[in-house]
């Protein structure tokens, strides 16, 4: 039999590591109101990340990072190491130790078959029995132990695996289990006479096995107990196997695991993601009610690198909680009728109104036809974005004077504003999916590099690890509005969160227009821009993380309507 | 192969009846039947004679015939387009049921209705508050309908 090991990943840390969370949690719940500190923790951890360390020496990005090591020296933090893990869960805010695995219908069917393994000697019948007992009872131990100790004789012969004098039909020669050979048989199904193989149970209802198959065939993926045609006569696994003629049981246990996941949604989950088979379960529920508490949310990781929020199923949506992430869906499916598409496809040139398709992530625009330079956001030259601050994330309230307002004026400001950030929100989402396809040509770009100049396969890998960065600096930018969106305008913490949003969208759409680079030469030249450019993102990523947590913590983020 | 059992149930059908039901095909299709229920003695439906239509599938008898009233009738477990809320036309089913049990089942749902698990739910509350009050309503509906 194959291992636990085989089927399940242990995301558990080691103690040391354990240590270390504990330590940046006490420091993380403690009161910082500047986010500049906060940037500068969250700047050590990532420094120290050795995604960064490769053997490069002549590469002036590496230096720059060291550089910061040597400053930070004098911070207990360092000391210690913080594992990959512990940054990532960090960095999408949720709590660092979340303990789960991730496992296959399959992997929980083995287990399962190993529990039963190990119960055997308190029930001394045999183990395919105790399977469909296990089975009977949607795989719950507890409650089967307990109906098994309450009324053990009549609990095998209510669910059919013991045969009782009164069911069994008289019929000399049919009375045993298994399968026949018989000249002449009358199925009473198909209403077929021929010579034929039969099958029947203890009880005596013979069918021909072609009417057997078509009934075992229709029930498989049901995942229910499967009896005798005519009674409540269980067919066992051998049995199904014996009728079938090869191991159909399998697909029925898988079945009934599936059930099993499903009534277990609190423990278990599937991966949303389309076509994956992976299932997360959860070890300690308890912990989540702290998580909801903290704001922090549950992301979870399948084998196939899907991740998404154990709590709500959704995409990662750090800086949103769950809370704030249901609100604004909820909300963006309401408005969206009028909003949606017509926002997001094509503009026309602010200059010589040629209509124009957005076809990379990147939001600086050249116009084919008359190569003016403007923001695909604001619709304004492109100029003053590359060097001041970039603007595009502030939604200006022109109403700021007026202090009375009638309510419909009321009304139209709110949907102003919604149209705004369902905008902002839209136009990064459209460009995260942009830049996932970006990311489909990397790999052609990273086999053209070794192909033309002779990189090798770790060297080439900075490119899809600025991807991944971009990627993920796209979706917690986008999910950024929605907490905006909800938070008091006026708190100053708003106002911070807001600049940090500035800061990281500004380093998302650098990275972005540096992915867009296409001559391989040109690509390895500016290895050092891509080290610094993503290590930006990934910097400003996790100041805003913590400062929207921040803002769900003191209730400036609250969802309403 | 559907067509062979459908036809040895209609001729068990004309050998035995079943006591107050009867059925058989609409026309020349096999697979499309009428059948008709004598409202039990001992319930408010009894003098009423209930029409039902039945669609047999093609991969009959391993999935259940389609059964509906065509009478209207007042019950917790039928309701206005004459749908029947039975265990043994859904997930209970087996191969192993015949027309002539399901038409018999569906009789005693007429004596003892099932309000536990109502399709009418209205009806159902009816039934358990005040029986005097439903039992007048299905006389005077199986008056209106089935007579």
């Amino acid at each position: 039999m194959a291992s636990d090991e085989e089927y399940s990943l242990q995301f558990d840390e080691d103690e040391s590591d354990e240590e270390v969370t504990a330590l940046y949690e006490s420091r993380n719940t403690s009161e910082f109101t500047l986010p500049d500190l906060i940037c500068h923790k969250h700047a050590t951890i990532i420094s120290q990340e050795s995604e960064f360390d490769i053997d490069d020496d002549e590469d002036d990005a590496i230096h720059e990072y060291e550089d910061e090591d040597d400053e930070d020296d004098n911070d207990d933090l360092l000391a210690l190491p913080i594992t990959m893990s512990t940054k990532k869960a960090l960095s999408e805010g949720s709590v660092p130790n979340l303990k789960y695995e991730c496992l296959t219908t399959q992997g929980i069917y083995e287990r399962m078959l190993k529990r039963i393994h190990h119960l055997q000697p308190l029930f001394s019948i045999p183990p395919d029995d105790i399977l469909i007992l296990m089975q009977h009872y949607d795989w719950n131990e507890e409650r089967l132990l307990e109906k098994w100790t309450e009324k053990m004789d009549d609990l095998l012969e209510e669910i059919g695996l013991n045969v009782t004098s009164k069911k069994i039909v008289d019929n000399t020669n049919s009375n045993t289990r298994g399968l026949k050979y018989r000249k002449d048989f009358s199925c009473f199904i198909c209403c077929d006479d021929k010579t034929t193989e039969t099958f029947s149970l203890e009880c005596g209802h013979e069918y021909c096995l072609d009417c057997y198959r078509h009934y075992i065939e229709d029930k498989l993926h049901e995942g229910n107990i499967i009896t005798c045609m005519d009674c409540s006569l269980v067919l066992k696994n051998l049995d199904i196997d014996q009728i079938m003629g090869h191991a159909s049981s399998n697909i029925l246990m898988r079945s009934s695991i599936k059930s099993f996941v499903q009534k277990h949604h609190r423990n278990y989950k599937w991966c949303p993601y389309a076509d994956c088979k992976f299932i997360i379960h959860l070890k300690d529920t308890s912990s989540l009610g702290e998580y909801t508490r903290l704001h922090y949310s549950p992301f979870v990781k399948c084998n196939e690198s899907h991740r998404f929020c154990f709590h709500c199923g959704f995409e990662v949506h750090a800086p949103a909680d769950c809370n704030v992430t249901n609100a604004w869906i909820k909300k963006a499916r309401k408005e969206s009728d009028n909003l949606n598409w017509v926002l997001t496809h094509t503009k026309e040139c602010p200059k010589c109104s040629v209509n124009i398709e957005k076809n990379g992530g990147c939001n600086h625009m050249v116009c084919g036809n008359c190569k003016y330079e403007f923001c695909w956001i604001c619709e304004s030259a492109w100029a003053p974005h590359g060097k001041s601050f970039y603007q595009c994330t502030m939604y200006n309230n022109d109403d700021n004077g007026k202090t009375k307002t009638t309510s419909t004026e009321d009304a139209a400001r709110r949907l102003k504003r919604f149209t705004f950030y369902y905008r902002m929100f839209n136009e990064h989402e459209v460009s995260a999916k942009l830049d996932w396809k970006l990311g489909q040509t990397v790999g052609i770009k990273v086999k053209a590099l070794q192909e033309k100049i002779g990189v090798s396969w770790i060297e080439g890998q900075f490119l899809s690890e600025s991807i991944q960065t971009l990627v993920e600096g796209r979706t917690s930018l986008k999910w950024s509005f929605a907490v905006a969106y909800y938070s008091d305008p006026s708190h100053n913490l708003t106002k911070i969160f807001l600049d940090n949003q500035i800061l990281l969208a500004k380093a998302v759409e650098e990275l972005s227009e540096l992915l867009l680079t296409k001559q391989p030469e040109a690509i390895m030249k500016k290895k050092p821009d891509f080290y610094n450019k993503a290590g930006f993102v990934e910097n400003r990523r996790l100041a805003l993380m913590e400062c929207g947590r921040d803002l769900l913590c003191k209730g400036i983020c609250k969802p309403t309507d | 192969m559907s067509s062979k059992r459908i036809t040895k149930e209609l001729s068990d059908m004309g050998r035995d009846p079943p006591t107050s039901c009867s059925a058989g095909p609409v026309g020349d299709d096999l697979y499309h039947w009428q059948a008709s229920i004598m409202g039990p003695p001992d319930s408010p439906y009894a003098g009423g004679v209930f029409f039902l239509s039945i669609h047999f599938p093609t991969d009959y008898p391993f999935k259940p015939p389609k059964i509906s009233f065509t009478t209207k009738i007042y019950h917790p477990n039928i309701n206005a387009n004459g749908n029947i809320c039975l265990d043994i036309l859904k997930d209970q089913w087996s191969p192993a049921l015949t027309l002539s049990k399901v038409l018999l089942s569906i009789c005693s749902l007429l004596t003892d209705a099932n309000p536990d698990d109502p399709l009418v739910p209205e009806i159902a509350h009816i039934y358990k508050t005040d029986r005097p009050k439903y039992e007048a309503t299905a006389r005077e509906w199986t008056k209106k309908y089935a007579v």
